[in-house]
């Protein structure tokens, strides 16, 4: 769908796009604490990013949400940076990317995102909703401390036992 | 051969977007030389995706859509004006992290024996104390500690301490609970640097200067 977008700047593709992701990047952007009208415009900056920068969409490193991910989290922080300072210019882009991943590098990225899912969603709820809220969360370690009532120094350790968790899941998976 | 990475806790950092702008650059630089660590931060990007996707929805105004579709053929943002990189004598065959490409770069300058220090300026965060340093080699540091979070990745040339040794694409990490004794090798070091707080020399190289 991104390829199309970026190939043949196809409206209806990037149409789909957007209903399937922007409200996910709104419940994102509200995760992090932002209000609903500032998250409501940041969306619609994201969702246009996403049409300018389709071309660097590399569907041999990630799927389609892997990439809207780090687009959100870049717009996220420049948006942050601008607030204090509204001269600033964003970060630059990354190198373009290569458009032609052969079949068998995007099928074994589609097969690695499939295992990652299948292993977030083999953790306890505890330790998933600390993964979450290390993603999503403006200031994840007082988040945490206080969304499981731990005291903040053990928390760093409780994170990067999730993190390991993960890792092993998905060693162990076939 | 590359032996020394990012804790996890600053991959994890640089992935989730919550790193300082100066670290990430140097994180960013270590990345680009370091396949198993780019495959870290790939996979903590797909699980960002995975969280998204996972979302309840939150609906946008009736209009949104309407709205970005007249400005999707809105030129995009111009890029940044000219940036001043000075032209730093470099040993031959070594070139800066890609990652700079944005950032200004100041000319070199003497601080002290055997030590040049050349501010680099991200226009993007300009408060950001990051800096590339040019060590002479063989010098040795006295024992001390540090405040806040430190990372040094060496582009040219290496150094060792009581954590090993450190040669091209390493990075290292230290923080005020770290206590190094660096030495620089032979030929001399040059190195990437991030520091917290306002503008001071890291812990690799505040007393060849001092």
């Amino acid at each position: 769908m991104i390829s199309r977008v970026a190939e043949t700047r196809d409206r209806q593709a990037y149409a789909a796009l957007f209903k399937h992701f922007a409200p996910r990047v709104k419940a994102y952007l509200r995760r992090g604490g932002m209000d609903a009208g500032e998250a409501e415009e940041l969306t619609q900056e994201v969702m246009l990013n996403i049409w300018r920068k389709a071309g660097y969409f590399d569907a041999a490193r990630g799927g389609a949400a892997t990439w809207v991910f780090a687009i959100v989290r870049n717009a996220r922080i420049d948006h942050a940076r601008r607030r204090r300072d509204a001269r600033l210019t964003g970060q630059p882009p990354p190198e373009e990317a290569d458009l032609a991943p052969s079949a068998e590098s995007i099928a074994l990225t589609t097969e690695r995102e499939a295992h990652l899912r299948c292993a977030l969603n083999s953790l306890g709820p505890e330790q998933k909703q600390i993964v979450q809220l290390s993603f999503f969360s403006d200031t994840p370690h007082t988040a945490i401390a206080n969304a499981l009532n731990l005291p903040l120094g053990t928390v760093k350790s409780r994170v990067r036992l999730a993190m390991a968790k993960l890792r092993v899941l998905l060693e162990e998976m076939p | 051969m590359i032996s020394h990475h990012p804790s996890p806790e600053t991959l994890l950092a640089h992935a989730t977007g919550a790193l300082a702008a100066g670290h990430a650059v140097v994180v960013a630089a270590h990345l680009q030389g370091c396949a198993q660590c780019e495959a870290a931060q790939t996979r903590m990007e797909s699980l960002g995706g995975a969280l998204l996707e996972e979302f309840a929805p939150e609906p946008l105004a009736d209009e949104a859509f309407a709205q970005v579709l007249a400005r999707l053929d809105d030129p995009a943002p111009a890029p940044t004006a000219s940036l001043r990189q000075a032209r730093l004598a470099l040993p031959s065959g070594v070139s800066l992290p890609a990652v700079l490409r944005g950032a200004e770069i100041g000319r070199w300058l003497w601080i002290g024996l055997g030590l040049r220090y050349s501010r680099v300026r991200l226009p993007w965060a300009p408060e950001q104390n990051v800096m590339l340093l040019k060590v002479a080699g063989g010098r040795k540091v006295l024992h001390h500690s540090h405040g806040g979070l430190e990372l040094t990745q060496v582009i040219w040339g290496g150094f060792h301490d009581i954590t090993g040794q450190y040669g091209p694409g390493d990075i290292g990490e230290a923080d005020e609970t770290t206590e190094h004794q660096p030495v620089a090798d032979p030929e001399g070091c040059i190195c990437l640097a991030s520091l917290e707080g306002g503008l001071r020399l890291p812990w690799f190289t505040r007393l060849f200067g001092g």
